[in-house]
């Protein structure tokens, strides 16, 4: 009878709901917009809901679910023409971007992290939320995004060698110059 | 056969996507090997400021995050209300005494600098203050600072825990060769046990490769990043205080 149940209907609206505020987190890692996050993320509510059944397995719900909003994501960049190629184009890191040691309070290393998430390529960002901030295994990231697990490793490696360039610029500085921090 | 581990290794260390065996082979050898600690320690550090940077994201103008803030705002404000009040009854009460009762706010011994807490209130009993500079004024403000807040919490019985942090050019303060306070600061470690120096290792690894050996004083406690140990203090409860 579960089985039928689950087969027919696959998880009840309460357990997709719940998965709202992790969707929101990362929809808002990927485009640091909270109302197009909150946009995405209704999307992709109402989308799992009409595709339920497609769901066997209960306790892939969660990656599913992420899955479905990366396609939602994809079609919003498509539908802007903003979307120029999800592989990885290796840009140039200049940075504008304070380090978190000169931020001194809390919103300010937010900040400070959170815009360089911003300027990592499409495809290392969501590779980089996706592990960081959800604990999803490499090889669930290559189901949800639909890559190769190696491509999953080297966009992370490259998105976390990227982080750290924009975020420990000062702290790699050397020391006897610290005044050129200030000079701009 | 020791070659250099890759990024992708570390990465995947940290991740947790290596087999038992793997990962002990590793940690076992980043017990003699400090690079590679520290690399580990960044990219674990650098994990958890992603982490805090999307804890609580902003929410869009919709249905939740309308009601909530005012109510928040509206709580805010009665609360603010009700300290000033007791502040002003407790003022007029104890106005004829000859001691000020400002235990409650860590503020008050700190003003002038910035305070950061990730807490609703900060902790006036877990503070660490963050040194980045050789001025000797900032030296000095730093020990009288923790001299002053330990004093403080000593006559008034509470148990505070403090942290000088060093990084940079500040850590010429924690060196047995370069410190203009070595006496004093040695007075002070033995009359507070809860008072602890802190230096950051990347800066001692940065001075190393510039050809400098770097002798700290005793019991200097050595962190692998010095953001690392404030994002993760302030994650803890601690109060930041930036001299």
């Amino acid at each position: 009878m579960t089985m039928i149940r689950r087969i027919l209907f696959g998880p009840l609206r309460p357990g997709i709901e719940a998965q709202r505020p992790m969707l929101y987190r990362l929809a808002y890692a990927w485009c640091h917009d909270a109302a197009l996050a909150d946009d995405l993320v209704q999307e992709t509510l109402s989308r799992a809901w009409a595709r339920r059944a497609q769901l066997r397995d209960e306790a892939a719900l969660k990656g599913w679910m992420v899955s479905i909003m990366n396609h939602c994501w994809l079609d919003h960049l498509r539908g802007r023409r903003e979307f120029d190629d999800v592989e990885d184009w290796q840009d140039v890191l200049e940075s504008t971007v304070e380090s978190p040691e000169a931020c001194c309070n809390r919103e300010q290393v937010i900040a400070c992290v959170r815009a360089a998430v911003a300027r990592l390529p499409l495809g290392q960002r969501q590779v980089l939320t996706l592990v960081d901030l959800e604990g999803f295994g490499y090889a669930e990231v290559a189901g949800i995004l639909d890559i190769p697990v190696g491509t999953v490793m080297s966009r992370l490696s490259r998105a976390r060698a990227g982080m750290k360039k924009l975020l420990d610029i000062a702290a790699q500085q050397p020391a006897a110059v610290p005044q050129l921090r200030r000079v701009k | 056969m020791n070659p250099v581990v890759s990024d992708e290794t570390l990465h995947a260390l940290v991740d947790g996507e290596l087999d038992v065996t793997e990962s002990e082979t590793l940690i076992a050898r980043m017990r003699g090997d400090t690079e590679l600690a520290q690399r580990v320690c960044a990219l674990r550090s650098l994990q958890s400021m992603v982490r805090l940077a999307y804890a609580e994201p902003p929410l869009a103008g919709g249905r939740e995050s309308r009601s909530a803030p005012s109510r928040q705002w509206m709580q805010r404000c009665a609360f603010g209300c009700l300290i000033l009040c007791a502040g002003l009854s407790g003022g007029w009460m104890l106005r004829s005494l000859e001691s000020p009762v400002v235990a409650a706010a860590p503020a008050a011994g700190m003003a002038g600098y910035q305070v950061v807490s990730l807490a609703r209130e900060a902790d006036p009993n877990r503070v660490m203050l963050h040194l980045d500079s050789a001025a000797p004024a900032r030296m000095q403000a730093v020990l009288d600072q923790a001299e002053r807040l330990l004093d403080e919490a000593e006559q008034q019985g509470r148990a505070m825990q403090l942290e000088v942090i060093a990084n940079s050019r500040g850590i010429d303060l924690l060196r047995a060769d370069l410190s203009p306070y070595a006496e004093r600061m040695a007075r002070m470690k033995q009359r507070h046990a809860n008072l602890q120096w802190v230096a950051c290792n990347q800066t001692i690894a940065r001075f190393t490769s510039e050809g400098q050996t770097v002798e700290l004083l005793p019991a200097t406690h050595i962190a692998p990043t010095a953001i690392g140990e404030i994002v993760t203090r302030l994650q803890q409860g601690w109060t930041y205080v930036r001299v």
